[in-house]
């Protein structure tokens, strides 16, 4: 029922087709291509760049070099932060698998963009209409029976696009037969309570420096909204019992001072 | 303009110095707020995609909030605890709340991306969201506050039929004034605890809520202490030393109070306190410069019952619990982040326009209303 993107990294190129695919079919302007630090093109993912490839040249021990090419974009979670926070429900997990947005509820108060665990919402910036942008996972295509525009146009086969439960035996079935070329565990699997992005890689996150800026290793396996969700379930009790308490002591010190007057009247 | 009744003060109607500079601060925030209307959040803040939320949500809304925190924290002592006799100070706490409430409210107009949707949480619910919770208890709360001022206002004018109706059901505004005080002032802590991961440990606790709870009452206790201080002064009043020295106790034990929280949850989380870098260095400035040294020079009765003393101490504590606000939101992301922040000059303009309009809303509310004058008994004071 729920789709999802097998990524295997270890079969990326770095062509970039992806990024291109994702532009053409959001039409998405292009952006200037600038020299960094970094071989990744552009440098950051923003409002006008859903998805990017991030390049990693890390050395293995015995000091050989050797390139990662790990594809970011939103991971479509399955109990999302930003849908959890959102004080107008703008934001919403499809049961097909994506996290799509609503351009008509939103109020711009970015608290999607400080909940999310991944660092994926990213605002417009330059617009005196600003709308928070990220990745749809192509839901309008999905919607038509289509892969997503990224999958359709890969040329190596990196991303796979399937049902999230076939995908995920796909992937341990690839790490249970070529135990050498993968570090043996699904990111996305149980990663802040699962995404619909499943990542393979031949190292780890921490290994490739990634594991702070985009895909945290330290999440644990329950989704980040629960945080929020737990405080709101106290919230109604929180409020009765207050009130509650201010009538009754109210009431207590009223009557109290009655007391004390026919006391008082009485002596 | 209606008439006036009488004079309030000595002095008033004239055009003083600060109130001059006032209304320039003010000028000059409003040309910026307009400039960010129309140029959009890109161009005139120093926001971006690694801080999202800069110095509006950290001053306006989280600082401006907990100050005005005030009016429950009066309205609980005088009608919940029944300690009549700080009763002089509930108007002028009433009236400061309501000033902090409308600048907030002014202040996220401006935060937002899309001002004009602000009425959205009204129709379009997430009862999962926080900040939905908050966005509803603040409204709610600032018509609460704006029928207090009303009522207020009414006795004005003498208008006693309306005043006796509202005085009927007056304990429903004052338990639903601190029903949703105590909601929105720890929910505002609780909007920070969905990243755990992303904050320094310092902050990053699931404490919040209590916490910000607690330091709401403190900023409230002592903006009112300021603001009694202040306006006594400005207003050619005696200042109500003995009220504000009792006062300073109840201070100082929200202050012990709020110390015990933090180091307790600090040592049960077992967060690394002592190390010497910026995040720690503020971390030490708030927790002992801003609430162990105001708790620890209000125990004195030789500090508590001066006018300098009670200035420092209270100064210090409020100036704490902006500082909390700024860690939690800014400082406590510094090691997290590639890239820096520090707020553009249309952001500090926007803020200092709202400060402004909050002491000029103030300033008319003692000049026009008659706010030193006893709820319970209905005399001045």
């Amino acid at each position: 029922m729920s789709k999802a993107i097998l990524i295997d990294t270890t079969k990326c190129i770095g062509c970039r087709a992806c990024q291109v695919a994702c532009k053409s079919w959001n039409e998405l302007k292009g952006g200037e291509a600038k020299f960094s630090e970094t071989w990744s093109n552009p440098r950051y993912l923003s409002s006008n760049q859903y998805n990017r490839i991030i390049f990693r040249e890390i050395a293995r021990p015995g000091g050989q070099m050797e390139w990662h090419f790990i594809s970011r974009r939103c991971m479509h979670c399955n109990d999302p932060a930003c849908a959890s926070v959102c004080p107008v429900g703008a934001l919403e997990k499809m049961r097909e698998g994506p996290v799509v947005y609503d351009d008509y509820k939103c109020i711009g108060c970015r608290y999607c963009m400080m909940a999310c665990p991944f660092q994926i919402p990213k605002f417009e910036w330059g617009s005196a209409v600003p709308l928070v942008r990220k990745c749809t996972f192509c839901a309008e295509r999905l919607a038509m029976g289509l892969a997503p525009s990224c999958v359709t146009t890969c040329p190596t086969a990196t991303l796979l696009f399937g049902e999230r439960a076939d995908l995920l035996k796909e992937a341990h079935r690839r790490i249970g037969t070529q135990p050498n070329r993968y570090y043996p565990l699904v990111y996305g699997e149980k990663t802040g309570g699962g995404t619909s992005k499943l990542y393979l890689t031949a190292v780890s996150f921490e290994e490739l420096g990634l594991h702070k800026v985009g895909f945290r290793t330290d999440l644990g396996d329950i989704p980040q909204g629960i945080y929020g969700r737990e405080w709101m379930s106290k919230v109604p009790f929180v409020g009765v019992a207050v009130g509650g308490l201010a009538v009754g002591l109210h009431y207590l010190h009223k009557r109290r001072a009655e007391i004390q007057a026919q006391e008082t009247k009485e002596d | 303009m209606a008439e006036k009744v009488e004079k309030w003060y000595p002095g008033e109607g004239k055009l003083s110095l600060g109130r001059a500079i006032l209304y320039v601060v003010l000028v000059l925030g409003g040309i910026s707020a307009i400039a960010r209307l129309f140029f959009g959040l890109g161009a005139t803040t120093n926001l971006n995609d690694a801080y999202p939320w800069g110095l509006w949500v950290s001053f306006d809304i989280l600082a401006g909030v907990a100050l005005a925190g005030g009016g429950f924290t009066m309205a609980a002592t005088i009608y919940i605890f029944n300690l009549k006799k700080f009763e002089p100070l509930l108007r002028p706490a009433k009236l400061s709340a309501f000033m902090g409430y409308l600048v907030f409210v002014v202040g996220l107009f401006f935060d937002l991306g899309q001002p004009w949707r602000i009425w959205h949480p009204m129709v379009m619910w997430n009862p999962h969201s926080v900040l939905f919770e908050v966005s509803w208890c603040v409204m709610l709360y600032t018509t609460v506050l704006a029928i207090d001022l009303f009522i207020i206002g009414l006795e004005r004018y003498g208008k006693e039929s309306w005043i006796k109706f509202f005085r009927d059901i007056y304990l429903v505004l004052v338990v639903a004034g601190i029903m949703l005080s105590t909601l929105h002032q720890s929910s505002l802590g609780a909007l920070f605890l969905l990243l755990p991961q992303k904050m320094s440990d310092l902050w990053a606790t699931k404490a919040l809520g209590p916490l910000f709870f607690c330091s709401a009452v403190i900023g409230g206790m002592s903006v009112i202490t300021l603001e009694s201080l202040i306006s006594s002064k400005v207003y050619k009043r005696k200042p109500e030393i003995g009220i504000l020295s009792d006062l300073g106790k109840g201070l100082a034990i929200a202050l012990l109070v709020y110390f015990a929280m933090k180091v307790t949850d600090l040592y049960a989380r077992g967060a690394a306190v002592w190390v010497w870098d910026w995040v720690h260095f503020w971390f030490y400035v708030e927790l002992f410069g801003t609430v162990a040294l105001p708790a620890l020079l209000l125990s004195f009765p030789e500090i508590r019952k001066t006018e300098k003393g009670l200035y420092w101490a209270a100064g210090l504590s409020a100036f704490g619990v902006v500082l909390n606000r700024f860690n939690v939101s800014l400082t406590s992301y510094i090691g997290y982040r590639q890239f820096g922040y520090f707020p553009s000059a249309i952001e500090i303009f926007v803020t200092a326009a709202l400060i402004a309009a909050g002491i000029l809303i103030f300033d008319l509310g003692m000049r026009y209303l008659p706010i030193h004058k006893s709820e319970l008994s209905g005399e001045a004071h």
